[in-house]
């Protein structure tokens, strides 16, 4: 048949696989929460595994960025801007990577988490896994959002689910601060580069959290236009 | 003039032949582009669309295909200059024919987005200015066709731009899109109605008994244009607020009763199709007859006899039954970014411009018009994503398609001359 000119002018929308993709981020954060938690009961043979599991999340999650960055060549005319997507599968692209980091870093130095603090090291944990979904389902809402031109009353449910985000973040903050005066507490009983490792994993799913806030605040960035 | 009477069955016989060919290419591949967008959208089955299309392919063929089919017929040619030589106006349309049929031929195969109108244009300004004389051609008419072909997408492009701003500004960007869409689609419905309507009758439906002046064209016009809003207000009232699932697509309440609308601008486009289209096929045939039944009179003045833009119609649905059920298919999957609110906008704004540009008697890309409109939605950012490079190519082919088509023509204006003398 002869190639007809609607069907070639009329591209993909690149949230699809953005949307596939931050469903995948809350995949890996949420199976980053199975492998604290079998590192936290010193059950090796299910942290490899689990580790695994986080691997292949990663990979999954390069080739949806791929993906999305195909769909952006300068022939492309978009409704947003092209850097604003950019920066959002720059942004949600990290988190995948940060789970692997993580994991890859506790595996590599088999660190035990000390069990004084393991109920609020998990509880840290949960909540950057529950801001992660909050931001995997503001930018889910982007359909909805487009749908309606940005406009009217879907406008109006990204707002809040954006203040969902940033008072999941705010109660996040608190609970790092708990953790690390936890931490701090029972710090000089174990070895120094063990605790100054504990730190840096803190940090790290601090980053996580940031991430997810970050790209919700860029998605209702690009809704707002 | 000997050639006339002694072939005159013959040439005519084959004329036909041709005619059908084109106008079945037509209904085969064109109808796919203009009918695709509402099968993607969702808002006609695949069956829907096939019968939507024979209706509306056909009416609009022959109530409203006349003055665009008499430009390709005599309006870029100068019949007058052909009077001592008839036989080569029959040997020019049918060579037309066979060069415009050929290259879309190729280019089917090779997957290029030709278009119909530019391959008919060329080829009959290419025998005529080569085959014939260069004065033989009305440069001023090319010209204005050929403006036409830049102007029609712009045309297009910026209405659609408007009827989606106007659909933002009405319905989607309001605290209740959805009762708004009851209220204000109504109201569309009606713009599709009158504005079909209103070129219909302006231009005349004579050949079917029916002769109008513009007052009475107008009042019926509104009338047509209220009774259809009223026949849509009523498919409205079932439509109820929810959420629905239909493969792919997820439909919010109000692309439903954009769905609803859909239906009404897909009959508009299937009838705008068929009206400028059609001329395509049976424009070179109506010369062919107009010389061989008067015996090799080129009688500019003479009417086309009716049956010209009924073999015309019947072409294009012989050719969406055969065919372009599969091509509406394979185009309507390929296009489901585009949802009821932006591809009603694209198509009426498609129709509208098809439409006038048949009242007016100029031959038009549907397709390409088609394209403007759905760039104008993309550009008041309700597409996602647009490929301006396609477009590139889009004109491109076009710019291709007018020699190419001139080159073939000529060749095969040449080699019947050859046969027949």
């Amino acid at each position: 048949m002869r190639s007809s000119g609607i069907t070639g002018i009329i591209k993909k929308s690149p949230f699809g696989p953005i949307q596939a993709h931050m469903k995948v981020s809350k995949e890996s954060v949420d199976e980053l929460i199975n492998f604290l938690q079998f590192a936290i009961d010193l059950n090796w043979d299910e942290v490899v595994q689990s580790r695994k599991l986080i691997s292949d999340l990663e990979n999954q999650a390069d080739t949806l960025k791929a993906e999305t960055r195909g769909l952006l060549s300068k022939s492309i005319f978009l409704a947003v801007p092209r850097e604003d997507i950019l920066d959002l599968i720059k942004l949600a692209d990290d988190i995948p990577n940060t789970v692997k980091d993580i994991s890859g870093l506790m595996i590599g130095r088999q660190m035990e988490i000390p069990s004084q603090i393991a109920p609020s090291f998990l509880l840290f944990a949960k909540e950057a896994a529950a801001i992660t979904d909050a931001a995997a389902e503001a930018v889910d809402y982007i359909d909805e959002l487009f749908q309606f031109s940005f406009g009217g009353n879907a406008a109006i449910k990204m707002q809040q689910l954006i203040e969902k985000l940033d008072s999941l973040e705010n109660k996040n903050d608190n609970s790092e601060i708990t953790l690390r005066a936890e931490l701090f507490a029972i710090e000089k009983d174990f070895p120094p580069i063990n605790i100054v490792f504990l730190y840096d994993i803190i940090n790290k799913i601090g980053e996580l959290s940031d991430r997810a806030e970050q790209v919700g605040h860029r998605i209702s960035l690009i809704a707002s236009r | 003039m000997e050639v006339i009477i002694l072939y005159g069955p013959y040439l005519l016989i084959s004329g036909c032949v041709f005619g059908f060919f084109m106008a079945w290419g037509i209904g085969a591949n064109d109808v796919a582009n203009a009918m695709g967008t509402s099968v993607g959208a969702k808002a006609l089955t695949l069956s829907q669309a096939i019968l939507v299309a024979c209706i509306f392919e056909f009416a609009g063929a022959y109530l409203a295909g006349g003055e665009v089919t008499s430009t390709i017929r005599k309006g870029i040619i100068d019949p007058v200059l052909l009077a001592d030589s008839p036989d080569l106006l029959v040997f020019g349309m049918m060579a037309s024919l066979l060069a415009a049929g050929t290259w879309l031929l190729i280019a089917s195969f090779n997957g290029w987005p030709v278009s119909t109108t530019h391959s008919i244009v060329g080829a009959i300004v290419g025998f005529a200015a080569v085959g014939i004389s260069i004065d033989s051609v009305s440069w001023s008419k090319v010209g204005s066709i050929v403006s036409s072909w830049v102007v029609s997408p712009l045309v297009a492009g910026t209405l659609s731009f408007l009827i989606f701003r106007s659909v933002e500004t009405l319905i989607l960007n309001t605290n209740n899109p959805f009762d708004n869409a009851k209220k204000y689609v109504p109201g569309y419905m009606f713009l599709v109605g009158f504005v079909l309507s209103m070129v219909t009758l302006v231009k005349g439906l004579k050949h079917v008994g029916l002769s109008l002046n513009f007052q009475e064209s107008l009042t019926y016009s509104l009338m047509i244009g209220v009774g259809i809003a009223f026949v849509g207000s009523l498919f409205l009232r079932r439509v109820k607020n929810i959420h629905q699932q239909k493969g792919d697509v997820v439909f919010d309440g109000v692309e439903r009763v954009f769905a609803v609308l859909m239906v009404f601008t897909a009959c508009a486009m299937a009838f705008a199709h068929g009206s400028n289209d059609v001329a395509n096929a049976v424009g070179p045939l109506a010369a062919i007859v107009s010389v061989v039944q008067s015996g090799g009179e080129i009688a500019s003045k003479s009417i086309m006899p009716w049956w010209i833009l009924l073999l015309g119609g019947v072409g294009i649905v012989a050719g969406l039954a055969t065919l372009g059920y599969k091509v509406i298919e394979t185009v309507g999957r390929n296009i489901t970014e585009l949802t009821p609110s932006r591809g009603f906008a694209a198509e009426l704004a498609a129709a509208t411009t098809v439409v006038l540009a048949s009242g007016i008697g100029l031959p038009i890309s549907t397709t390409h018009t088609l394209v403007g409109a759905v760039l104008g939605v993309g550009l008041a950012r309700g597409l996602s994503a647009i490929d301006l490079g396609v477009v590139g190519k889009i004109i491109v082919s076009w710019m291709v398609t007018l020699p190419v088509g001139a080159g073939l023509s000529i060749l095969f204006f040449f080699s019947l001359k050859g046969i027949f003398s």
